[in-house]
C-alpha cells in the first residue's frame, strides 16, 4: 500500500481528488503510526495563521512555523485528532479556494516549503491542507517538479520558486526515506537534518544569488519538459521579455485587450500605427489648406487650452493680432466680440478654465493695443478673482505665448511694409 | 524591473505637447513660407511637426534618431527644407548623417542575403509548412515586417527593440495627432 500510493499519485489518470483521498487515506494510516499529532494540530494552526500572512517568503515562513510549533503544544488523542479532521476539512475549503484562488505558483511554493520545514507534517500530511498541497504539489510536480538545476534566474520569484523548489526535492527524498523507515526516532534526526540543510542551502542559495546579481548576466531555469541547452533557455528569456512588453502594449493600443494572440496583436498594432500615421498626414494637409502663411501662433495657444479643458466655444480673439495689421478702426472689433464672448462664456458659467482667463491676459497684455487695459477691466473683473496662475505650465504658455507672439508681429509687419 | 522606455520617459502628456508644440513653431517659422502649393505646404508641416516630436525625445529612442537622419540625408527631396527647421547646427540634436546611412546599406545587405537563403529553404521544405505552428509563425513574422517598414528604422532593431519602440512611436504619434488636431479646429475656428 505504501509504495503502491506514490505510484498511483504518478499516474495521470487520476483526478487530483480521488489523488487527494487516496492520499488522505495514506496519510491517516501513516498518522497512525506515528504519534506527531500534536505537532501536527500546532502544525496545523501555524499554518492557518500563515495561509493569512502572506505567502512570499516560504522559507522564513517555514522556519517560524516550526518555532511555532513548539509553542503551541496540544496534546490531542488519536480520537480527538480524528475530530480535528472535520475542521480541518471545513478549513480545507478555505484553504482550496484561496490556493486555487491566488496565483497558484506561489500558494504551492509557500506551502511546499511550509511543509518542508515541518516534515512530519508533510509525512503525515495535517489535514487536507497538505494533503491538498501535495496532491497539487505531486500534480506540479508533472509540470515542474523535476527540474534540471542547470542555471537560477536572478528575480526575486524566481528565487523564492528556487527556494522553495530545492527544499521540496528534499522533501521528496526525505519522504520516500520516512515511508521506509517509520520509525519516529530517526525521523526526529532527519528532520533536523533536513532542517538544517534547507537553512543551510537557502542561506547558500541567497548568498549564491547576491553573488550572481553583481555581474550581470541572467540565469534560467529549465522548465520540465522543455530542452535544457542554453539557446533555448535564451530563446525562452527573450520570448518572455517580448510578452511583457506586449502586455504594454496592449494597455496602449485601444481594444486590444480581447486579443491574445501575438499575430491578432500584432495585427491591432499595425493597423493603429497606421491610422494614426495617416490621421497625421490628413491633418497637415488640414491645416496647409486652412492656413495659407503658415502662421499659427496665435491658435496654437487655443489648441493649448483645450487640452485640459473640453471644447468651449472660444471667442475670435484669432481676430486680434491679424487687427494689428488693419487699421486702428478695426481693433474695436476684436474687443467687441470678445466682450461678446466673455459674456457668452460668463453666462455659461463661471467653469471657465482659469488657463483661460490667462491667456486672454496674455493675449491682451504684450500687445500694444491700447484698448487692451479696455478689455482687462471689462471681461476679466468678474472671473478675474478665479484666475491663478500658479500652475507651472501657464507660466510655459506665456512664455512661448511670448516668444510666438513677438515673433508673428514682426513678421507679420515685414510682409506688410513688402 | 523593465519599464518601458516612454513610460519611464513619460512627463505628463500636457508637457510633452507643449514641447512638441514649441519645436514644430520654431520649425515652421524658420521655414520660408512657401506659398506655392498646398502640397508644398503640407509637406512643410508635415515634416516640421515630424521633426519636432523626434526632437522632444532627444535622441534618446532609435526612431527618433533615425527618423531625423533619413530626413537630413543629404540625397533627399527636402533637404533644404530639413535644414532649414533643423536650424543653425548648435540646435540639432547630436546625430550623425553619415553613419547611420551606412549602417543601414550594410544592413539592408544582411537582410537581403538572409532573406534569399530563407527563401530557398523554405522551397526546399515547402511541405513542412503545413504545420499549424509553423503557418502562425510565418504569419507573425509577415506582421514583424510590415511593423518594421512602419516604423522609422525599424529594419535594425532586433524584436524586443522594435517593441520598445513601437511603444514611444505611438505614444508620440499620439501627442502629434492631438496637437495637429486642436491645432486645426481652433484655426477653422478662428477663421469663421
Amino acid at each position: 500500500m505504501n509504495r503502491a500510493l506514490p505510484e498511483m499519485l504518478q499516474c495521470s489518470d487520476m483526478t487530483v481528488l480521488q489523488r487527494q483521498r487516496a492520499r488522505l487515506k495514506w496519510q491517516t494510516e501513516q498518522l497512525r503510526q506515528q504519534n506527531y499529532f500534536c505537532e501536527l494540530s500546532g502544525v496545523f494552526t501555524s499554518q492557518t495563521g500563515f495561509q493569512q500572512g502572506g505567502l512570499m517568503n516560504g522559507a522564513g515562513g517555514g522556519d517560524s512555523v516550526l518555532s511555532n510549533m513548539g509553542m503551541s503544544r496540544q496534546l490531542k488523542p488519536d480520537p480527538g485528532l480524528e475530530t480535528a479532521w472535520p475542521e480541518l476539512g471545513k478549513i480545507n475549503m478555505g484553504f482550496g479556494s484561496c490556493g486555487y484562488g491566488n496565483g497558484p505558483s506561489f500558494d504551492m511554493n509557500h506551502a511546499i516549503s511550509r511543509t518542508s520545514s515541518c516534515p512530519p507534517a508533510v509525512a503525515a500530511a495535517v489535514g487536507s491542507k497538505p494533503v491538498e498541497v501535495k496532491g497539487n504539489s505531486e500534480k506540479m510536480g508533472s509540470a515542474v517538479g523535476r527540474e534540471s538545476f542547470k542555471k537560477r534566474k536572478v528575480e526575486k520569484l524566481q528565487n523564492s520558486k528556487v527556494v522553495a523548489e530545492d527544499e521540496y526535492k528534499r522533501i521528496k527524498a526525505s519522504e520516500e526515506e520516512e515511508e521506509e523507515s517509520k520509525i519516529t526516532g530517526p525521523n526526529t534526526i532527519k528532520i533536523s537534518n533536513n532542517k538544517k540543510q534547507n537553512s543551510g542551502d537557502t542561506s547558500k542559495d541567497n548568498s549564491k544569488v547576491s553573488e550572481v546579481q553583481k555581474p550581470d548576466y541572467i540565469h534560467v531555469r529549465a522548465r520540465r519538459g522543455q530542452a535544457t541547452d542554453s539557446h533555448s533557455l535564451a530563446e525562452r528569456v527573450r520570448r518572455e521579455k517580448i510578452s511583457e512588453r506586449m502586455k504594454y502594449l496592449q494597455d496602449l493600443v485601444p481594444g486590444c485587450n480581447k486579443i491574445t494572440g501575438k499575430a491578432g496583436m500584432l495585427d491591432e498594432i499595425i493597423n493603429y500605427v497606421q491610422s494614426l500615421q495617416r490621421q497625421v498626414e490628413f491633418l497637415s494637409m488640414k491645416l496647409a489648406t486652412v492656413n495659407p502663411s503658415l502662421d499659427f501662433n496665435i491658435d496654437n495657444l487655443y489648441a493649448k487650452e483645450e487640452f485640459p479643458s473640453c471644447t468651449t466655444n472660444f471667442p475670435t480673439v484669432g481676430m486680434a493680432p491679424e487687427m494689428t495689421n488693419h487699421s486702428p478702426f478695426l481693433q474695436f472689433n476684436p474687443i467687441q466680440q470678445v466682450v461678446s464672448g466673455c459674456g457668452v462664456e460668463m453666462g455659461m458659467g463661471m467653469g471657465m478654465n482659469s488657463s483661460d482667463m490667462a491667456l486672454r491676459r496674455t493675449i491682451s497684455a504684450p500687445v500694444s493695443i491700447p484698448d487692451a487695459s479696455f478689455l482687462n477691466t471689462t471681461c476679466f473683473t468678474g472671473p478675474q478673482q478665479q484666475i491663478q496662475p500658479s500652475a507651472p505650465w501657464e507660466v510655459e504658455l506665456q512664455n512661448l505665448y511670448n516668444v510666438a507672439f513677438t515673433d508673428t508681429i514682426e513678421a507679420s509687419d515685414l510682409e506688410m511694409e513688402m | 524591473m523593465w519599464t518601458p522606455c516612454g513610460m519611464a520617459r513619460m512627463r505628463p502628456h500636457s508637457s510633452l505637447k507643449q514641447e512638441f508644440l514649441k519645436e514644430w513653431i520654431k520649425g515652421l517659422q524658420r521655414c520660408s513660407f512657401p506659398k506655392k502649393s498646398i502640397l508644398e505646404r503640407k509637406k512643410a508641416i508635415k515634416l516640421s511637426a515630424d521633426i519636432a516630436m523626434a526632437s522632444a525625445r532627444n535622441g534618446t529612442t532609435c526612431w527618433s534618431r533615425a527618423l531625423i537622419s533619413s530626413a537630413a540625408r543629404d540625397g533627399s527631396d527636402n533637404n533644404h527644407l530639413v535644414k532649414q527647421i533643423l536650424g543653425p547646427e548648435s540646435d540639432r540634436p547630436a546625430m550623425e548623417n553619415k553613419a547611420p546611412a551606412r549602417e543601414a546599406s550594410v544592413c539592408k545587405k544582411i537582410l537581403k542575403r538572409s532573406c534569399r537563403i530563407r527563401r530557398r529553404g523554405r522551397r526546399k521544405c515547402g511541405a513542412a509548412a503545413a504545420a499549424p505552428s509553423s503557418i502562425a509563425k510565418h504569419l507573425v513574422k509577415k506582421r514583424r515586417q510590415i511593423l518594421r517598414s512602419l516604423i522609422p528604422g525599424g529594419e535594425f532593431m532586433n524584436e524586443i527593440c522594435l517593441i520598445e519602440e513601437t511603444l514611444d512611436y505611438i505614444t508620440s504619434l499620439r501627442v502629434q495627432v492631438d496637437v495637429m488636431r486642436s491645432l486645426a479646429t481652433a484655426s477653422v475656428r478662428g477663421t469663421e
